[in-house]
């Protein structure tokens, strides 16, 4: 009955288990999903993460004089699910681990993830297009001796004449093997 | 004198929460925060209490749904003055996955004067013990401190 | 005149009034950082019961529209000026002897339940459902604690009244003199139920858990203090505070009241802890490791335990052992 005194001792004698957060900064832990963060020169602006996105918090918009597009993400609406993170082909959605999502109300529509991701001109035919970046086309043309600095800034009709016009040059990898 | 009893006044700010339709996600850690000896709110003079006549900071979790508002707001209506509301969670501070539903009345702002905004799903238990000394602050200078 | 000038100082100065309300937030304070030091947390500052005494004081005060206004807003007032009176008649030994009277502790047993009573008139004054369910489950406590308080009392009045010469002592302060003359009822066997059954009293009298029926939060969301707010509920608060110290005092009066050599300032201090010793034994380490009883385990239990022991020292005195 009175097996509670030796757990109430055994408290006292331990002393308190309390995270001293708001007096010292209170480290995430591993693997804990925050704020969403983009890496604008990974983003090709796909929009696979707001297709996935369950709170709609994402949105991508082209300028309309075709200078580029804005990805904005609202932290306000997030739920942190990490699906967006999870489908992004060139890794370039994160999840930070920065929880401090605390802020007054008069910022509240400033609680964004706002990037401007620029076109280029195609080095084929001159229409505004999005280069591709080095880490995807790293990942396309592996075993392919391309000059895939050229290809990447090209539009997806000049690199298909491009790809095919090197491929009747030099035959294909497979030709060569068999 | 007056910025004196401000800053001691501060020192003791009792919580109330309501559930504006809440999935009870935020719930949860707003009871973690309150019941576990990890995140002792107590420190900061903070008390969870029962009647909303005893508040000073008011959490709002939930998207506020239709069938709640009306409760919600009248709730918050017997809240007494000066009191400083804390919108917890994303449903209440922009619908958050539920915005757009046909049930969905929200976001609180429409209604309540918000303002501090403490967003997540849920948000970290420390999340929440800031945005309450943020809360706690802004009280602090709507009391004259 | 002479006789009511120092009377005023006591009941406004000391030991009640400000003495008291600042003994009793001060033990307020003690009693809530030690119970989240028992339950591994670090707890609230010290000075934590005036800080939200601060707080409360420049609130709004909300009056119910179906409210009876008079015995709304007066109702905390009834219990603060009870105990408040209530602080002065208890001795403080080496300092302060209580207030000359032959039957104070008559006027404290009836005194002691004013803060309940307010409790229920502001309950019900406030026409809220869930103050008005307080109410009953207050009544019905306080009819309950109060029997083990009467044989507790009447078992220390017949103590020392036997040995005086029979009949019953009422006179608190005669009731420490003798202890102090004659051995503290604290090292008394005839006494111990006594002792163990005032004991069992105090958080019920405080209404703290497992004995917070009336005022469950959880349940019926503070009861008769749902409706108040502002410096109506911290008179509550205050009066609460007050209370602690008079029960508090009360039983070091009646258990062990020795001094310790030294001023009537070092005596202060000792009274003072006693009254923390006897409020960490008695409600500090119940509170923090029990729930909240239902309102008929509650009534039973003040019937089945402390009662019977209380009255086990009354006969025990009566048998004169």
């Amino acid at each position: 009955m009175f097996g509670f005194l030796k757990i109430l001792a055994a408290n006292v004698a331990k002393g308190p288990s309390t995270d001293p957060f708001p007096f010292v900064e209170s480290p995430a832990p591993k693997r804990f999903r925050g704020k969403v963060r983009l890496n604008p020169a990974l983003c090709v602006g796909c929009a696979i993460c707001r297709h996935v996105c369950a709170g709609g918090a994402i949105h991508i918009a082209g300028r309309p004089d075709g200078s580029g597009y804005d990805f904005t993400l609202w932290h306000n609406t997030c739920a942190l699910c990490g699906l967006c993170g999870h489908y992004c082909p060139t890794g370039a959605i994160s999840m930070s681990s920065d929880w401090h999502s605390a802020h007054p109300q008069t910022e509240k529509y400033d609680w964004c993830e706002r990037h401007f991701v620029p076109f280029l001109a195609c080095e084929g035919c001159g229409e505004h297009i999005r280069p591709l970046p080095s880490a995807l086309t790293g990942r396309i043309y592996a075993d392919n001796d391309v000059d895939e600095a050229h290809l990447a800034r090209l539009c997806p009709q000049c690199r298909q004449l491009e790809t095919a016009l090197h491929l009747g040059r030099n035959g294909h990898e497979d030709h060569k093997r068999a | 004198m007056k910025k004196l009893i401000a800053t001691l006044s501060a020192r003791s700010p009792w919580l109330y929460r309501i559930n504006a339709g809440s999935c009870n996600g935020c719930d949860v850690e707003l009871l973690t925060t309150a019941c576990i000896p990890r995140y002792d709110v107590e420190r900061l003079g903070c008390k969870y209490c029962g009647s909303p006549r005893h508040a000073d900071i008011v959490l709002i979790t939930g998207p506020l749904t239709a069938r709640v508002k009306d409760k919600v707001l009248r709730v918050w209506d017997e809240i007494p003055e000066p009191k400083v509301t804390v919108a917890v969670g994303i449903c209440p501070v922009s619908g958050g996955v539920f915005r757009g539903g046909y049930s969905i009345e929200g976001p609180l702002d429409k209604y309540l004067p918000i303002d501090i905004n403490v967003p997540g799903c849920p948000p970290r238990p420390q999340a929440i013990i800031e945005g309450v000394i943020k809360a706690r602050d802004v009280w602090r200078a709507r009391i004259g401190g | 005149m002479n006789d009511i000038l120092p009377a005023l100082f006591h009941m406004l100065v000391f030991p009640g009034g400000l003495f008291a309300v600042a003994a009793g937030l001060l033990l307020k304070g003690l009693d809530r950082r030690v119970e989240a030091r028992l339950q591994r947390r670090v707890g609230p500052p010290l000075l934590q019961p005036v800080f939200d005494l601060i707080k409360l004081a420049g609130k709004e005060t909300l009056i119910p529209a179906t409210a009876n206004r008079a015995a709304f807003l007066t109702a905390p007032l009834i219990g603060f000026t009870g105990m408040a009176v209530c602080a002065a008649l208890i001795p403080v030994s080496g300092a302060y002897s209580g207030l000359a009277g032959m039957g104070d502790m008559l006027v404290l047993f009836y005194l002691l339940p004013l803060p309940a009573i307010a409790l229920m008139v502001g309950g019900s004054a406030s026409s809220s459902p869930f103050g008005a369910l307080g109410f009953s489950r207050e009544m019905c406590l306080m009819l309950a604690y109060e029997i083990p308080l009467l044989a507790v009392l009447l078992a220390v009045a017949m103590r020392v009244g036997a040995a005086v010469g029979g009949g019953a002592e009422l006179s608190l302060s005669a009731v420490a003199a003798h202890q102090i003359a004659h051995g503290q009822f604290i090292a008394d066997p005839v006494m111990w139920p006594a002792f163990i059954a005032y004991l069992l009293f105090l958080p019920g009298t405080m209404g703290v858990p497992p004995f917070d029926v009336p005022e469950a939060e959880t349940e019926i969301i503070e009861g008769p203090l749902l409706e108040y707010s502002g410096p109506a509920l911290g008179f509550f608060h205050l009066t609460s505070a007050l209370k602690s110290v008079v029960v508090l005092g009360l039983g070091v009066a009646m258990f062990f009241p020795a001094p310790v050599p030294g001023g009537a300032f070092v005596n202060v201090l000792w009274f003072l802890c006693k009254c923390a010793g006897l409020m960490l034994v008695s409600l500090t380490v119940v509170k923090s490791a029990t729930g909240r009883f239902r309102v008929d385990q509650a009534f039973t239990f003040y019937l089945r335990y402390p009662a019977p022991l209380a009255l086990a020292s009354l006969i025990l005195v009566w048998q004169g052992a």
